[in-house]
């Protein structure tokens, strides 16, 4: 039997529209009517630009009827987190103080995209300034979690997991300061790729904190983080932060055996953390189990220890996002959402020496990772260390302390990818990260995709009860 | 034991000096959650706070080659 539209993957959906199978103008109408009946129920969308949409689909499909090809997402529709600044479309970051704000250029990514015949759908939900969330108190909802609405879909990428999960979109981009791709991916079961800083450009994506900011993709399939990747990254000399490093062939080690791989697994880490569930442990461990079967060698490693890297990362972060933010806490701090305000507000009391103790911290504990990745092909380790929290059983009053262990990696700059271990008793997805050397993404998304393959688990969808969303 | 109640005075007294330094005029329904990140950020500060060697320095931070590649 045919597979639903929305089923057929970004690689799949390209081969229909070369083949002529289908169309862009299929893809983006049953997308636009898949979010129209779905989106109601899970808030992932702030704006949805379907007159836009409908024009790069019919530009799309005329490229294609001229045999022009600009690359594998021209025709396929594709959302953007609502940090990414897209020329004459509203830009909000989920906030009071930017509602009215049209950027007059865009990002350098939603320009690829463009320049791609790439079909944008929309903005999409994100925590107030990819830090502040999920909020009731803000002029969207929050995003929620498609496998049960009635739980976060984790953030601050929130909307993106959200979209992709629901089947609304293929691949939507996210942002990664302190694990804010990867932690939706793993609440809502996609893949999330943070890359190695500077691979992807920042410029035209409203910073939280520069030195941490990482741009990069969700999608259902690892394939699909693989395609997004080749479009996105590249050079960009007016982003102080990007390298000017050779683009490595993103698809290169898909299908490929993971035989003889040795695996770092630093489980030291996760394996009393706070809060940790048992079911996500032991998917972890069965995950290590999977890929010992097909070949690789998993060894136990010691790292420093993960609230070092919690430590440095958040303290770097608090200062940078209060240093952006200064001027507007001080003088209309009532206008931030009250989680925002209580974030960004801590990076008040950093003292210059915290922060150069961080910077220093930061270098020391780089090193250590980086030296064992000398040793090991990859690491796997922790994402998500719990199914997704229920709204209800956040304090109103106070930000929730997700429960994940995502920092590290943006701290050392390494790759990083969450990928979907299973689900929970209740049904939630469970996760796990690959960690690659620094410009290494192949390996990270070749490990990814054998994993994907033998365990199948992107076949399942989360159900929707449709008729609540009259 | 310790007296809690003079190590909270203190800690207060800290943290209102801290905000309005920073210019800071803290909702009043604000903040005690915002005093407790400040307690959750002087335990991270201390974490922080071990011998590091001379290499561990963050002159990285600055690079003055993406500075004159932007012009």
């Amino acid at each position: 039997m045919a597979k639903a539209l929305h089923d057929y993957s970004i690689a799949e959906a390209g081969k229909m529209l070369r083949s002529g199978a289908t169309t862009s103008m299929a893809l983006t109408e049953h997308a636009l009517e898949r979010t129209k009946t779905i989106d109601p129920l899970i808030d992932s969308f702030v704006l949805l630009t379907r007159e836009r949409a409908l024009a790069e689909a019919a530009a799309a499909d005329a490229a294609f009827a001229n045999g022009i090809d600009k690359g594998p997402m021209q025709g396929i529709p594709h959302a953007l987190k609502d940090i990414y600044g897209t020329a004459g479309i509203r830009t909000t970051c989920h906030s009071k103080l930017l509602i009215d704000n049209v950027p007059t250029e865009d990002s350098v990514v939603a320009a690829k995209f463009k320049a791609q015949g790439a079909v944008m759908l929309g903005k999409l939900a994100t925590h107030e300034f990819a830090i502040g969330g999920p909020s009731f108190d803000l002029p969207f909802p929050p995003a929620r979690n498609p496998w049960n609405p009635a739980h976060a879909p984790g953030g601050s990428s929130s909307g993106s997991g959200a979209a992709v999960a629901a089947g609304l979109v293929r691949m939507a981009m996210g942002s990664d300061t302190g694990g804010s791709i990867r932690g939706p991916a793993g609440y809502c079961g996609t893949v999330g790729l943070k890359p190695t800083y500077g691979l992807v450009s920042r410029r035209g994506v409203f910073p939280l904190s520069y030195t941490l900011d990482h741009c990069g993709p969700l999608s259902w399939t690892v394939e699909d983080s693989a395609i997004a990747m080749e479009v996105i990254a590249g050079f960009d000399p007016h982003d102080p932060a990007s390298a000017d490093v050779p683009i490595p062939d993103f698809r290169a080690k898909l299908g490929r055996s993971v035989q003889g791989l040795r695996l770092g697994l630093p489980r030291h880490w996760f394996i009393k953390a706070d809060g940790a569930s048992a079911e996500t442990l032991r998917a972890i461990d069965d995950a290590a189990g999977t890929l010992a079967k097909l070949g690789a060698i998993i060894e136990e490693i010691e790292l420093p220890d993960y609230e070092l890297y919690n430590a440095c990362g958040r303290v770097i972060l608090l200062s940078e996002a209060y240093a952006i933010h200064e001027k507007d806490l001080q003088t209309r701090p009532l206008d931030y959402g009250l989680y925002t305000y209580l974030r960004m507000g801590t990076g008040a009391f950093t003292s210059a020496a915290d922060l150069t103790q961080a910077m220093r911290l930061r270098r020391e504990l780089a090193l250590a990772l980086n030296a064992k990745l000398k040793a090991c092909d990859a690491l796997i380790t922790a994402s998500t260390l719990t199914p997704a929290p229920a709204f209800a059983d956040h304090d109103p009053k106070s930000p929730p302390n997700f429960p994940v262990q995502l920092m590290p990696f943006d701290v050392t700059g390494n790759p990083a990818m969450s990928i979907p271990t299973g689900f929970s008793a209740n049904g939630l997805p469970l996760s796990m990260q690959i960690v690659g050397r620094a410009f290494d993404e192949p390996t990270v998304l070749g490990i990814g995709a054998a994993f994907e393959a033998a365990t199948n688990l992107h076949v399942r969808r989360p159900a929707f009860d449709v008729a609540r969303a009259a | 034991m310790p007296d809690t109640t003079t190590d909270d005075a203190a800690l207060t007294a800290e943290f209102d000096a801290l905000a309005g330094r920073a210019g800071l005029s803290i909702p009043d329904d604000r903040k005690a959650a915002l005093l407790q990140g400040y307690k959750d950020l002087k335990r991270m500060t201390a974490l922080m706070r071990q011998p590091r060697t001379a290499a561990d320095e963050p002159a990285a931070a600055y690079s003055i080659l993406s500075v004159t590649r932007s012009i």
